[in-house]
């Protein structure tokens, strides 16, 4: 074992500048270059919807991608807490609530408004076999840029750390998958996209203590 | 010597922005502060309290960017400083911590406990033979007076003065050790 004097006059060699926001920072880079590689994923692989220009000008697009960049931003606030090491929880987290619940309160409206023969059809859309396993595996480029940022970050939290980048990884890459994906009920979004996102936070979760040891 | 808040903040402060030397004096500085943190909090013997701190001082080191400016310094190090020292304990068992010994203090209890049988098998080889083993068998092992009688074949009260006789000698034994 080195002794613990030329640790210190080894350490203090490498002093570079550290600017400030630098836990923010670094975390943006990981998700944005993780990010990146899902977007090309979304294109490449699954093909951007053709009307998109023309979803675009209606409500249902707006819901979807409103909720899941919602998730995604209040997920993203936790991770940033999360990555320091005095934080043992976040009330971020509980924020939650507030898009799954106004999402809901969309949905109910939604069926009001349709005979329930219809009911299962919405529920279902054309896609609700993939859709939580692209989600999942539309995040894991993020999943791994995240990890990048945990590299230089201090979380002493591994399990909900673990979970709280695997939730903003999901709803990034459910944001994304919005530009692919045709389905307009929200109680399709509300179910089969949160399952999605459910699974790659539970990943986190399950991933975090092996992955984010420092 | 005792360094306070201030002074570690200040330092901590010079080596985000790039000072070297207030790097150095704020490492420096750390290593009583952890080492009491890891004697307090843990047992163990120095090599393994002096690793902890080697592996803290390059923890903070190498996440000094986690470190909010104006934000409490200690307790970003102490936070630091415990999740090491959980890391610690279970990649590697010679470290045990202090808090949350429950089976530790069982096991002590136990050694309390053999301890005292001890004693009192010496206190009891200190008696005539007779008085010994009425004590033995109506204290110790909680037969009753008449079983006793019956096993070593003397009377009922002949067993009650032994135990009140060898009683009163093994208290008169221990007060006068004091």
């Amino acid at each position: 074992m080195m002794d613990t004097e030329r640790l210190i006059a080894q350490l203090s060699s490498d002093v570079p500048p550290i600017r400030g926001y630098a836990v923010p920072r670094r975390i943006a880079a990981g998700l944005i270059g993780g990010a990146i590689v899902t977007l090309g994923l979304v294109i490449a692989w699954l093909g951007v919807r053709p009307d998109l220009g023309e979803a675009m000008q209606g409500g249902a697009f707006w819901m979807k991608s409103g909720y899941t960049l919602s998730l995604a931003l209040l997920a993203i606030l936790a991770v940033t807490r999360l990555g320091r090491p005095e934080a043992t929880e976040s009330p971020w987290l509980w924020l939650l609530v507030v898009p799954v619940l106004l999402l809901a309160a969309c949905g109910v409206a939604e069926l009001l408004r349709v005979p329930q023969t219809q009911w299962l059809a919405m529920w279902l859309g054309e896609s609700w076999r993939v859709c939580p396993w692209r989600v999942l595996t539309l995040a894991a480029p993020i999943f791994v840029g995240l990890l990048w940022s945990f590299r230089r970050l201090a979380p002493t939290q591994l399990r909900l750390a673990g979970a709280a980048a695997g939730l903003a990884s999901g709803s990034f890459a459910a944001t994304l998958y919005c530009l692919h994906c045709p389905e307009v009920s929200a109680v399709f979004v509300l179910t089969w996209y949160s399952l999605g996102i459910l699974l790659a936070a539970l990943a986190g979760a399950l991933l975090g203590p092996r992955l984010m040891r420092w | 010597m005792r360094y306070s808040e201030e002074e570690l903040q200040g330092w901590m402060t010079g080596g985000l922005d790039g000072h070297a030397a207030d790097h150095a004096m704020l490492l420096r500085a750390l290593v009583p502060l952890l080492g009491g943190f890891y004697r307090r909090h843990a047992r163990g013997n120095d090599a393994d309290i002096e690793d902890l701190v080697q592996e803290t001082l390059i923890a903070v080191h190498t996440r000094r960017g986690t470190y909010d400016r104006g934000r409490p310094f200690t307790a970003w190090l102490f936070a630091i400083a415990r999740y090491k020292m959980i890391d610690h304990f279970r990649r590697n068992r010679r470290l045990v911590p202090i808090e949350g010994m429950e089976e530790e203090l069982i096991c002590a209890g136990f050694g309390d406990a053999s301890d005292a049988r001890m004693d009192v098998a010496a206190l009891l080889g200190t008696l005539p033979p007779k008085q010994a083993a009425a004590i033995r068998a109506t204290r110790i092992e909680g037969l009753s007076v008449a079983e006793a009688a019956a096993r070593s074949g003397i009377g009922e009260s002949d067993v009650k003065v032994s135990v009140h006789r060898g009683i009163k000698t093994l208290f008169a034994r221990i007060q006068g050790d004091r």
